[in-house]
């Protein structure tokens, strides 16, 4: 497993300039940090020189306080039985990727996804309709800074006599004039 | 002299569809010339809410994102968090882990019999099935608690040992389900109408199965030999002796000779389970869930289920939350792009055949 670890950084190292690898991993595991410019480029040189065939998985991570995003794509190669995790930062105002369908076609569903969840442009994808969200106009609803509590507080309406915490018998009591039962008194809050 | 295409609307609620999703088809006659995908019914943000849980208060969600077969998705989930932490698990624990496993994937066939069936207007089958399903529900509802969602396998082993007796129940339901299994053949593959509404549908070619992102039953369907079990073993499964099975024609037939196979793989494989397991310890205690920090850095846990290749992504700033947590279903390439450039050119009468014999699930589409 060494050998065949040290092989990939060595190809890897040799044809990305701009790769890091981190590589302390006990089991089948290897990643790269790359610039986000070079991820068509290493993706397909994985694909079709060093036998990646298996795209897993596509995902996107929000670094709220570093202002970045890092997007993961994880890479399965059957031959050699290794998993390659290929990390990059982007800027999290200007989230651009090349998009990476042509490579796979699964990738479309992933890239479709992270461009309603993060608000991450892939140039080039061709996605005509609204993946999940429908109608959307506000933020990326993923992303860290997207305050689920206030958006539902300012989308949807309490009822009135359904607010949370409040004593029911006496609301019910209030609202059809009723007497609270003397029995009924001993049970208050 | 062309005919005008005739754009009709299949789901979100009809019985053909394993869940809430819509195929939208454009027909001419009885041919479709175009297929496309719409989902957007059934999404419930669960990685958000994890995000807002602790590592093992994620538990109650993780179990819903595919409801036929819930199993996998927890067991890639927390072996994603040992992976994270090195957290050892004992030996016991990882025999017993399989053994649910290979119950839930039998489990899952079962259903599958059903609604393979069912898609082509054959209903006894699923009768049968469904009906002998519930003798494993019930080892489950024995085992944890719940007939379908589990909340067995977590961080650090499983939540309970094995009850008194419960191998030698196990081996009589084997045994009983073995035998049944032969009166499925007969009911199903022996059946002409079966053979002919399957053989040669939704023919997905060898050379072009791995570019699509096709994994599990699907793609040994289609003759190519892939399995996580074998290919990057997992809990015990490199001490187990089974066998892969795979058939050359990629159509609906071969890959339901391929589950049918497997079921009998399951049966192999939970024999050798209660055979060879230890004694010992279940489960390696976490610390109090509320004060358990994971350190900083990721992980990603596959697991092979009925559908292929379900994965868990988890990412750990160093806190008692997720940062971030990332479900990766076989579905999003069968249900999606798959399925949208496996309809073009068959029969209209054929969608719902086609996607059961995909495995599709909507539920871990949109989780």
């Amino acid at each position: 497993m060494k050998e065949l670890k040290d092989n990939i950084i060595n190809r890897i190292k040799a044809n990305f300039k701009d790769a890091t690898e981190k590589n302390d991993f006990s089991y089948n595991r290897l990643d790269f940090h790359v610039n986000k410019e070079t991820i068509p480029s290493i993706l397909f040189y994985l694909k079709d020189e060093m036998g990646f065939i298996h795209l897993s998985h596509i995902s996107c991570v929000d670094w709220l306080e570093e202002g970045e995003f890092e997007v993961v794509f994880i890479v399965w190669s059957p031959k050699d039985k290794i998993k390659v995790f290929v990390k990059t930062r982007i800027d999290r105002n200007n989230p651009v990727l090349d998009n990476i369908d042509m490579i796979w076609r699964q990738a479309n569903t992933y890239e479709r996804e992270l461009k309603e969840m993060f608000g991450v442009q892939f140039t080039g994808l061709v996605a005509p309709e609204e993946f999940i969200l429908e109608d959307w106009q506000g933020p990326p609803p993923f992303r860290r800074d997207f305050d689920t509590a206030a958006y539902a507080e300012k989308t949807f309406w309490h009822r009135p006599g359904r607010e949370d915490a409040q004593n029911v018998r006496e609301t019910i009591s209030k609202r059809d004039g009723e007497e609270i039962p003397d029995f009924a008194k001993k049970y208050e809050r | 002299m062309r005919e005008k295409a005739t754009t009709l609307y299949i789901g979100p609620q009809h019985p053909g569809i394993t869940g809430n999703m819509m195929v939208k088809v454009q027909i001419e006659g009885d041919t479709i010339v175009k297929a496309r995908t719409e989902v957007g019914y059934l999404h419930r943000a669960f990685e958000k809410l994890q995000e807002r849980r602790n590592w093992l208060q994620s538990f109650t969600l993780l179990c819903r994102f595919c409801v036929p077969e819930p199993d996998p998705v927890e067991e890639s989930y927390a072996r994603a968090v040992e992976l994270l932490e090195g957290r050892e698990v004992p030996e016991r624990a990882k025999y017993i882990r399989v053994l649910v496993l290979e119950l839930a994937r039998m489990a899952s066939y079962m259903l599958w019999y059903g609604g393979q069936n069912g898609s082509l207007g054959l209903y006894t089958m699923g009768q049968w099935s469904v009906g002998d399903r519930n003798y494993i529900l019930d080892l489950f509802e024995e085992l944890t608690g719940g007939r379908i969602y589990h909340m067995y396998i977590w961080p650090g082993g499983v939540r309970r040992d094995l009850p008194e007796g419960f191998e030698s129940k196990v081996l009589k339901t084997m045994d009983y389900l073995e035998k049944r299994l032969k009166d499925y053949d007969d009911l199903m593959f022996s059946n002409t109408i079966f053979q002919k509404r399957t053989q040669g549908v939704g023919v997905i070619p060898k050379e072009k199965a791995v570019e699509w992102g096709v994994v599990g039953p699907v793609l040994r369907g289609s003759g190519i030999h892939s399995d996580i079990r074998i290919d990057d073993p997992y809990e015990v499964y490199d001490k187990l002796d089974f066998i892969v099975p795979t058939e050359e024609g990629g159509d609906i037939w071969s890959r339901a000779l391929v589950r049918r196979q497997e079921i009998r793989q399951s049966i192999r494989i939970i024999r050798q389970v209660i055979d060879k397991m230890p004694s010992g310890e279940y489960y390696n205690r976490i610390p109090n869930p509320h004060k358990w920090a994971l350190p900083k850095g990721d992980a990603y846990a596959r697991t092979e289920a009925t559908r292929g290749e379900v994965g868990m992504y988890i990412v750990s700033d160093g806190s008692t939350h997720p940062r971030r947590t990332h479900f990766r279903g076989a579905a999003y390439a069968h249900g999606i792009t798959l399925l949208e450039d496996l309809l073009v050119g068959e029969n209209v009468a054929d969608i719902s055949a086609i996607m059961n014999s995909l495995g599709t699930c909507p539920p871990e589409i949109e989780r």
